[in-house]
């Protein structure tokens, strides 16, 4: 302590160079602070807090329903020249699941089951696919659900695209504010 | 003349090995750490969590097939769908089986490969991703592309392999001091010193590999950034529809066993090891199976057609480019889970040994400005006492 009186620097000086080299110790909050969001995603990816966000259940398609959901309450993610897509998850009823061949997502109603839109991925209880969203989408559009019988059955029902996923309404609102 | 030259060249070349890591030296640290405890994570919830164990019920126990094992899920959890088998690296690991419950949770469950028992449930703490993370892209989300947390990391390869070089041209004959002992006596500067020119020369391989890999993590986000692929991997095509036969009472169009799916892959391609196989994931897939080929840093995978029991897609060594071979080397090089647990205790220490050669550095640093620092102080203290003498030109002159 004596020693430090004798010095003529300035405090300010002194702390610095005492400490400049310990700074980058407070990168470590990087980590800390995106822990929660960590282990909050790592629940989402093994289900354990639901389907995802707004879901829409006991949607009737034919003799079936279907739980949808969007994986993230969020705007589309853009994928390079292949354009923007919005994740959605799915639940069959529990009685359904041996019928069911195949679950189908579009924006706009498909002209055929050929054109049925995306295919869902993964297990009936929960099942996964990634919907392109193209950017001129009109924001009253509705959301499509195909399903496919192993009999060859075909049956369809929509939900709004507002109620399905309410920030890519509104990320197709923006899009259309800046064309 | 030309003695001083070389001399303040050097001086030079020490300056900038210590700054490579000096004002980052914690996170860098830490980097290596998690590092060395990730290459090491499976092996700790080995012997941390007897779920993981492939506990033989008796010695003369066969391991079951995957169909077998398929089997016994179903009896024991009618309801659940398994969606993929892993073979972890090692007979001692259990199978891990990824399921999904019919309230949509989606767990990895342990299964005991003798006896198709479920040993336990994957913790909700991973602590192997959870390293992996940490070490990786320390915690930072992905979001659009790779996550920055991934660039922060991988941009530490360039500097870890300047201070290779520059570390290599400041130690004077360093192929010498592979058998050099560490002086303790002469204090910490000259103990921690003598140890960070050992753990250096003795590292050189290690370090070289860590940093090339490194910057390839660094090169494989900016090329993925800009959806740039070098890849030679077929895109599998979904099943035509006209092969998915339709049933008349709706019930599931039969599906070949996973057996029965693993035993024509293997007939089709020698060689390949199946060590994963994942049931198809629509009406219209595949069932995917694969595993290290004769070249322990790269997979080989096939896809088999469940109704018409063909091959309908294959990737196998020969089918890499020489350019994959290199970059797909990379990832394996980093980690040492190529070779088993020899290997892995290999990386394992030589991380031990990198992280003690960032601390070391540190404290050589902290000792040699230590040092220079109450030198400094002296010198002024005298300064200060000897006012008003005229002493500022002395003081600059260093002894």
């Amino acid at each position: 302590m004596s020693k430090a009186q004798a010095v003529p620097v300035s405090p300010l000086k002194q702390f610095w160079l005492k400490w400049r080299f310990h700074i980058n110790i407070l990168l470590i909050l990087i980590p800390l602070g995106f822990m929660p969001k960590y282990f909050a995603d790592a629940a989402m990816f093994r289900g354990d807090s639901g389907l995802g966000a707004n879901q829409v259940s006991d949607i009737q398609v034919g003799p079936y329903t279907l739980d949808l959901a969007e994986l993230r309450d969020e705007a589309p993610r853009a994928d390079g020249p292949a354009g923007h897509f919005k994740l959605f998850n799915a639940a069959l009823c529990k009685a359904c699941t041996t019928e069911v061949k195949a679950v189908y997502l579009r924006i706009g109603k498909p002209r055929s089951l050929r054109a049925a839109g995306t295919i869902f991925f993964g297990a009936p209880y929960r099942m996964i696919t990634s919907l392109p969203v193209p950017p001129r989408t009109r924001s009253d559009a509705q959301v499509w659900i195909t399903i496919e019988g192993w009999d060859g059955s075909m049956h369809q029902a929509s939900v709004p695209l507002a109620q399905a996923s309410p920030a890519t309404v509104a990320w197709l609102e923006k899009q259309g504010g800046t064309k | 003349m030309a003695q001083s030259t070389k001399k303040s060249k050097s001086k030079l070349w020490f300056l900038v090995h210590s700054w490579l890591a000096l004002p980052i030296w914690f996170f860098v640290l830490i980097v290596c750490f998690t590092g060395m405890l990730a290459v090491v994570s499976q092996e700790i919830v080995w012997l941390a969590n007897s779920d993981v164990r492939a506990s033989k019920p008796s010695d003369g126990a066969e391991r079951l097939s995957f169909q077998q094992i398929i089997d016994a899920l179903h009896k024991a959890e009618p309801d659940m769908a398994v969606r993929m088998l892993v073979q972890p690296e090692g007979s001692h690991f259990a199978l891990a089986a990824s399921v999904t419950n019919p309230d949509g949770t989606t767990p990895t469950l342990y299964v005991n490969p003798y006896t198709g028992v479920i040993q336990g449930k994957a913790p909700d703490f991973n602590f192997e991703a959870f390293t992996r993370a940490l070490h990786g892209w320390w915690l930072v989300p992905f979001t659009n592309g790779y996550s920055w947390g991934w660039y922060l990391v991988s941009l530490l390869g360039l500097p870890m392999l300047a201070s290779l070089v520059t570390g290599l041209v400041v130690y004077k004959k360093f192929w010498r001091g592979f058998f050099k002992p560490v002086r303790s006596g002469h204090g910490s500067r000259i103990f921690w010193g003598d140890v960070h020119r050992l753990a250096g020369v003795w590292s050189i391989w290690f370090i070289t590999v860590i940093s090339i890999t490194g910057i390839w993590f660094l090169i494989q986000a900016i090329l993925g950034d800009n959806h740039i692929t070098i890849s030679s991997e077929p895109i599998v095509p979904v099943i035509a529809r006209e092969d998915v036969p339709l049933t008349a009472d709706g019930s599931p169009a039969p599906r070949i066993d996973l057996d029965a799916a693993a035993r024509i892959a293997t007939e089709a391609i020698p060689g390949l090891e199946i060590t994963f196989i994942s049931l198809p994931s629509t009406a219209y897939s595949h069932v995917e199976m694969g595993g290290r080929g004769w070249y322990p840093l790269m997979f080989q995978t096939a896809s088999v057609n469940p109704y018409t029991s063909n091959v309908d897609s294959k990737f196998l060594l020969e089918d890499r480019s020489a350019l994959e071979f290199v970059t797909e080397s990379m990832r394996p090089l980093h980690t040492g889970d190529f070779g088993g647990l020899a290997i892995k205790l290999i990386w394992f220490f030589f991380g031990l040994v990198l992280t003690l050669m960032v601390l070391s550095g540190l404290l050589i640093w902290t000792k040699r400005t230590a040092q220079a620092t109450a030198a400094a102080l002296k010198r002024t203290d005298r300064v200060a006492r000897a006012q008003p003498a005229r002493s500022e030109t002395s003081v600059e002159a260093q002894p």
